[in-house]
């Protein structure tokens, strides 16, 4: 509990620094947490942003996990931009063993977890025609699960397509998300196992629907008050539908000439698929996704 | 678990390479004024007050909210001669509003545009005097389309249909409410 405050602590400090220090500000401008706007970003423009997101609480035990995304990307085109990303983690887990998820307790203080590329193609703008439609391409590449903290190859194809309405000369802002991430994993050995304990390593492969949709409002210049829902649901061979689960929380977001922050809470309202033995909470999915997660992001535009 | 600290110290590095400010700010009233007319002209300020009806109708003809009730206006003469109106308006940019100022003839012609503010990340094009030349001679009759009668700045699109709306609204006061005003 002590370390988890001083998780908070120094994660609310780094943003008020951040925050503070900057004067001036830029970018390809994520209103929202998760769901993502339609519009591009102009040719030869470039965003380096940093993404840090908490996901806690699985419901019994310890479960922190902070991860950290540095991103650049930059407008090849008027409608097409391409992106680069590395990615780190750290995790906090103990009190809480899952069959076949959680095999031992972890913690990870820092670690180099994965890598992206990903492209945008903007088809239709928001600003200029009725309504913006734009569609992203990523691919990843994992070495360490992101739910275990475990060694896991994780290679990850992410398709999305974005909807964006400006409304009220652009003071109001809908936008709807559908994406689709087809995932091929292979989970490395763990030494010690219980014997009866469930760790597959057998490759497997996944299928994982999302959908989302956002509204967001400026309420004074520079400031956006946003609301956002998320559903996500995710199939495996083997079981069918493994998960699914419902998000939804506020963002606040600041956006000037040269930086933007947004700063967004998604606790999980219902979940549900696959639970742990002795889950008290049976209406939340919590094998892989907690009950809050927390979302800072901090970009610059050049 | 000292390492628990560094973890947040991940943000230094983007705070160091944020970008300096710059001023916003480019005109004020007068310089504008004495841009779009001559420098001899004489500005006297009309401020119109905008009733609830008067912003309706606005928008019915403009297609486009009328959100001040106060709109900033000057009658412009020179020599006892009536140059026209000089207007001053904010529309809603990305962030912030863009301030902008612009002429009409007594026939409601836009004489000149010039840009007073400008903060957005992008599209700082709008205060070349290339795009905002596109305005000069615009009626009502116009089109008033981005990409038809006036060039899209690509990342700035919200900007620039805004301003172009925007002009669009300003001769449309103009033609209800100044047109028929000159005494």
């Amino acid at each position: 509990m002590r370390t988890f405050s001083r998780h908070r602590l120094s994660l609310v400090a780094a943003s008020v620094l951040t925050l503070g220090i900057c004067h001036t500000a830029t970018a390809g401008e994520d209103l929202f947490g998760y769901v993502k706007g339609a519009e591009a970003m102009p040719k030869e423009a470039i965003e380096l942003y940093q993404k840090v997101t908490l996901r806690n609480d699985k419901g019994q035990g310890t479960y922190r996990g902070i991860n950290y995304e540095t991103e650049l990307e930059y407008g090849v085109t008027d409608k097409f931009a391409v992106s680069g990303s590395a990615k780190f983690m750290s995790l906090d887990t103990s009190g809480l063993i899952i069959d076949g998820y959680l095999p031992k307790e972890k913690n990870i203080g820092f670690a180099t977890s994965g890598a992206e590329v990903g492209l945008s193609y903007m088809f239709l703008s928001p600003a200029k025609d009725d309504i913006g439609l734009s569609m992203t391409a990523s691919l990843d590449y994992d070495w360490i699960d992101v739910h275990s903290g475990q060694d896991k190859d994780t290679l990850s194809l992410d398709l999305g397509l974005q909807t964006q309405k400006y409304m009220l000369e652009g003071e109001l802002i809908w936008v709807g998300n559908l994406g689709m991430e087809s995932t091929y994993a292979d989970r490395a050995p763990i030494a010690n196992l219980p014997e009866d304990f469930d760790w597959s390593t057998d490759p497997e492969m996944e299928l994982e629907l999302k959908m989302g949709t956002g509204l967001s409002y400026r309420f004074a210049p520079n400031w956006f008050i946003c609301a956002e829902v998320l559903f996500e649901t995710e199939f495996e061979t083997e079981i069918g539908q493994e998960r699914w689960s419902f998000f939804a929380g506020p963002s606040l977001h600041y956006g000037s000439a040269d930086w933007w922050a947004t700063l967004t809470w998604l606790p999980q309202l219902s979940g549900g698929g696959e639970q742990y033995e002795g889950q008290k909470d049976t209406s939340l999915h919590l094998i892989e996704k907690t009950e809050q997660e927390v979302r800072l992001k901090v970009a610059f535009n050049f | 678990m000292a390492h628990t600290y560094l973890n947040s110290l991940w943000f230094m590095p983007m705070v160091l390479v944020a970008a300096p400010a710059f001023s916003a700010d480019y005109l004020t009233v007068a310089q504008a004024q004495a841009l779009i007319f001559d420098k001899a002209a004489v500005f006297s300020e009309r401020p119109t007050l905008l009733s609830s009806d008067a912003k309706d109708q606005i928008k019915d003809l403009s297609g486009v909210r009328q959100r001040q009730d106060q709109q900033p206006i000057w009658k412009v003469e020179k020599d006892g001669q009536f140059l026209g109106w000089f207007v001053v308006d904010d529309v809603v940019g990305k962030h912030e509003y863009i301030t902008y100022a612009i002429g009409i003839s007594p026939q409601g012609e836009v004489l000149g545009l010039e840009v007073l503010s400008y903060r957005e990340t992008h599209g700082g094009q709008v205060r070349e005097a290339s795009w905002r030349d596109q305005f000069h001679g615009k009626t009502l009759k116009d089109p008033f389309k981005l990409d038809e009668d006036v060039s899209n700045i690509s990342g700035a699109t919200l900007s620039c249909r805004n301003l172009l709306d925007g002009v669009k609204r300003l001769l449309v006061i103009h033609q209800l409410f100044l047109s028929q005003s000159v005494a």
